[in-house]
This record gives C-alpha cells, structure tokens and sequence, in this order.
C-alpha cells in the first residue's frame, strides 16, 4: 500500500511533510468497540507505539494500573505506561504492548515493536509518499 | 502537493491550537474540535459524521523531532 505523505503547517516557515497513518484501537477482546480512527506518526525511531493517554482513557483504560516504563525522548526521560490493546491497521488488527503517555502532543507514534515488526515500510521522501506491506507470519 | 494534501494543509493552519480536532472521513472539513479525545469523538457524532480522523493541533506549528 502506497501512501502519500501528509502536510503539516508550520507557524514561521514552509510546510512539513510526514509519514502519518490513520489507526484505530481497541482493547484487546474480541468484539470490543474501536475507537474512530486517529492520524499516527510511523516513527522508526520509537522503540514501540506510544499513544496518547487520552486515547487510553477513552476505550476504558485505567492507564496508571500497569506497569510505568521510563523511555528516552529526543532530550529528556518520559514515563508510560504500558497496556495490551488491539491497534487496527491496514490487513487486520495486531495485538500489541503500547505504552500511553500523558501529555504526548501527538495522538500516536508507530514503532518498532509493536508496528515496524509486522510492515515492511519503504519511505519515499523525494516522492513525498511511503509504502507499507504487511508481512503475515504463520 | 496534491490539491487534498492542500486543501487539509489549510484546514490545519485555522485550526485553534492545543485542540483535538476531528475531520470528515475525506479530511476535507473540520467537523469537530474538543479538549479530549472522547469529547471530539463524541462531537463528530453529533456532526454527524461517524468515520472522522482524529488529530491533536500542536501547541504551536513547529516541525515534530522524534
């Protein structure tokens, strides 16, 4: 699946484009209710998907239950906490470990474990566009 | 830029900041603003729109380091 990039404004200068997908979550049982679905970053340099807590909370969450996890951001440590959901993604929903983040200023970042581990992800920046294919394990 | 990438670069920039926005399933239109999630979620419903995007506008428009 080939994607295009989108654009995101910038208050000062030219626009950005990212690699973004829209995604939806659930909890982890069969026939929970999804969320709508929420624009999320792929981002090869997050070890795994980190949502929103607000994302969490919404889908019934009890985010500070489980088990906190220090990560390193670009310049500082931030916490998460971790839970298993079910993220819907283009070929099915995967259930994974996601960390949830209060404050995250994105809804969500897409990682390597957890996103990266289940697509082969082919970015095309010249061509402002991406390409996701899923890879099934049996 | 495509004339949509367009189009959803301009909806984004009058857009209030700090805010979860939803846009129509085409991302053509803002339906709904809110503070949470669960409140934009709840507002696009009433827009009657029930396959948005969801989105949270930064607190200023700056490129994103992760």
């Amino acid at each position: 699946m080939r994607l295009p990039c989108k654009a995101f404004p910038v208050s000062d200068g030219p626009h950005v484009c990212s690699a973004r997908l829209n995604v939806s979550i659930a909890l982890p049982y069969e026939n929970a209710p999804r969320t709508k679905r929420f624009d999320a970053i792929v981002d090869s340099g997050a070890t795994r998907c980190v949502l929103n807590a607000d994302i969490g909370r919404f889908i019934g969450l009890n985010i500070q239950s489980r088990k906190l996890e220090e990560t390193m951001g670009i310049d500082s440590m931030s916490k998460v906490y971790v839970h298993k959901v079910a993220l819907y993604v283009p070929g099915g929903p995967i259930n994974i470990k996601a960390g949830f983040m209060e404050g995250l200023r994105v809804p969500a970042l897409l990682g390597m474990n957890g996103f990266f581990e289940h697509f082969i992800v082919k970015f095309e920046v010249n061509e402002l566009a991406f390409e996701i294919d899923r890879v099934h394990r049996a | 830029m495509s004339p949509e990438n367009k189009l959803r670069l301009e909806l984004l920039q009058s857009a209030p900041l700090n805010k979860w926005i939803a846009l129509s399933e085409d991302e053509s239109k803002i339906v709904a603003i809110g503070d949470t999630f669960g409140e934009v979620s709840e507002r696009s419903d009433l827009a009657g729109c029930s396959d948005p995007v969801i989105l949270k506008t930064q607190e200023v428009w700056v490129p994103i380091s992760v």
